[in-house]
């Protein structure tokens, strides 16, 4: 794990803070400019998975730019662990995937991870046992020979996830990291985004799939036009006031009639009764898994 | 990994980079296809000539030094054009930009990747070029040797020296270490060019002219200069041009090496010095370029 910058008040200082952040793009050959990012202020703590959402053009990728360094702010500035963002010392403790990356296609998948490893500064022995265990958590042991240009996109996706987290960085920034990639690829990647959190690491992604922000993410923040419109913790953003749900599993007509009673009894309401129904995408796993085991079997 | 105490420089990410690209380049058919076509042209020049040995021999360097000096420069410019825009292009740049790189590191490395892949190129046209002149020259020995078996042995000998002298001189390492240099300085300017063009073909097409007013810019400014009505407006132009533009034409030992006149060492080391500093200047304008440069 990668040691973070420690101090007075390391302990306190968020993974990453950006403070009255604005980014203005000149149009070229002209006197008007666009604004990115308009006064942004952000902070992701520590060890939480935090989703950056937000419609296409709403400044979520210039924002992951300006937080690794790949651009520069007009106003304000962006920190990670305390440190300048625009420092190279700072990516350090970062690991990033940017959107439908493309990588070195005359590299395999080993070469890949090799070549990224040793800009972390990982070397021998230290480096092949990194590049196999990477290999496995994701998955591509068994395609480690092969080019990338003969990969799918969802395997794409795990190396370009693999190469983010070779030298176990504290912070993965993930630009919409399920692009592109079937239900199935979708959920190993959401999957192996949790196990990294479980070992401590925060990460930072941005998303238009809604689904998929609310299954794993601790806080969002909203972005539109550049503005951060809403943010917080999701359970508090999506909880519904003086609302409660509850599931029962095997209950009789008569029983649930007899809940509803009791309900309206003391004052409630009962707003809806019914079946919980099962995801779309949950459907369809289920249904590509049947059919994979029926044609195995 | 992080120990607070990052490294501006480090060698090992430097040949990491330059390492990659190599690898990549060598994994391009378009540079088999360039190295082929050299080498063929190189090959051949021996069925060129059918004139006395010294003209043989002459013709022979002269087609040899010429492929090797058009291949390296023109694979300089091809494989230096793409790095850039095709990086960028794929988002490749963003991944190894948000590593602990510097971008003096990764254009440093892309540069070294190429210079890597010139000095292999260059070596395989040298020895084939070699060859193909020690083959040429034992022939002509032998030939000589049986034309004249019959005239006295210090005639003889100095018929051979003259095979000799005419085949090989040390002076074909100067022709080709100059030939490496002009390689390098071009390669140095293309990479710093595309740091601003948004495209290889864009970037190719200004390395073609800058090519062209590299050969021509001493005639140029020789002529100016003397004029009496060069203005300051002109001279300061000219100056601004002589500084960005590489002197190419003082890259041209060919002419000599063939003719086989010496190279004085000095004049030597004063050509691969300019090369060193084009190349030095010229990486170090890319990187004031990229620096900041937006990706």
């Amino acid at each position: 794990m990668t040691e973070l910058p420690r101090g007075s008040g390391a302990k306190a200082t968020p993974a990453v803070a950006l403070n009255g952040v604005t980014k203005i793009f000149p149009v070229p050959f002209q006197r008007r400019s666009v604004v990115a990012v308009r006064d942004l202020n952000l902070e992701v703590p520590r060890g939480e998975i935090y989703g950056l959402l937000g419609p296409n053009g709403s400044g979520k990728s210039t924002t992951l730019k300006i937080i690794l360094g790949l651009a520069t702010p007009t106003h304000g500035e962006a920190r990670i662990f305390g440190r300048e963002s625009a420092s190279v010392a700072s990516r350090e403790s970062v690991g990033f995937l940017p959107e439908s990356p493309y990588f070195y296609k005359f590299l395999t998948g080993e070469e890949t991870l090799r070549f990224y490893g040793k800009l972390c500064g990982l070397r021998g022995a230290n480096l092949r046992n990194r590049v196999d265990k990477i290999l496995a958590v994701v998955g591509l042991t068994s395609a480690r020979d092969r080019r990338l240009a003969g990969y799918s996109k969802g395997m794409l996706q795990r190396i370009g996830l693999a190469q983010a987290i070779i030298q176990e960085p504290a912070l993965l920034v993930l630009d919409e990291p399920t692009a592109g990639v079937d239900p199935a690829g979708a959920r190993e990647i959401r999957d192996l985004i949790l196990a990294l959190k479980e070992r401590g690491i925060t990460v930072l992604l941005s998303s238009h799939l809604l689904g998929q922000v609310q299954e794993i993410c601790d806080r969002v923040g909203i972005l539109a036009n550049g503005v951060l419109v809403r943010e917080g913790a999701l359970r508090d953003l999506l909880g519904v006031e003086n609302q409660t749900q509850f599931v029962v599993e095997g209950a009789s007509p008569e029983l649930l009639d007899e809940i509803e009673t009791v309900a309206r009894r003391s004052g409630a309401r009962v707003l809806e009764r019914g079946s919980p129904r099962t995801s779309l995408e949950q459907l369809f796993l289920e249904t590509t898994e049947d059919s994979e085991q029926k044609r195995d079997g | 990994m992080d120990n607070g105490s990052h490294r501006l420089f480090s060698l090992g990410r430097l040949a990491a980079i330059a390492g990659n690209t190599f690898t990549g380049l060598t994994r391009l058919k378009i540079f088999y296809v360039l190295l082929l076509f050299a080498l063929l042209l190189i090959g051949s020049s021996v069925f060129m000539a059918q004139m006395t040995f010294q003209q043989e021999f002459q013709v022979l360097k002269d087609i040899g030094l010429g492929a090797m000096s058009l291949f390296t420069s023109l694979l300089a410019i091809i494989a230096t054009a793409r790095l850039l825009p095709r990086d960028i292009e794929d988002r490749t740049a963003y991944t190894v930009l948000a590593k602990p790189v510097s971008r003096f590191e990764y254009l440093s490395g892309k540069l070294l990747g190429v210079l890597a892949l010139l000095g292999l190129s260059l070596v395989a046209m040298s020895a084939l070029f070699f060859l193909v002149l020690a083959l040429r020259e034992q022939s002509v020995l032998s030939e000589t040797s049986r034309q004249m078996s019959a005239a006295p042995a210090e005639q003889l000998a100095e018929a051979l020296r003259l095979v000799r002298a005419s085949a090989f001189n040390p002076n074909l390492f100067s022709g080709v270490a100059v030939i490496y240099a002009k390689g390098c300085l071009l390669a140095a300017l293309t990479l710093f060019v595309s740091t601003f063009a948004t495209s290889t073909i864009f970037t190719t097409i200004v390395m073609a002219f800058v090519y062209f007013i590299g050969h021509l810019q001493p005639i140029a400014r020789e002529y100016w200069l003397q004029s009496s009505a060069a203005g300051w407006f002109t001279k300061t132009f000219l100056a601004l041009v002589a500084l960005l533009f590489p002197d190419l034409q003082a890259f041209n030992l060919a002419d000599d090496v063939v003719a086989g006149n010496a190279v004085p060492a000095a004049f030597l080391s004063k050509t691969l010095a300019l090369g060193v500093f084009y190349t030095g200047f010229y990486l170090a304008l890319a990187w004031a370029a990229f620096f900041r440069k937006e990706l």
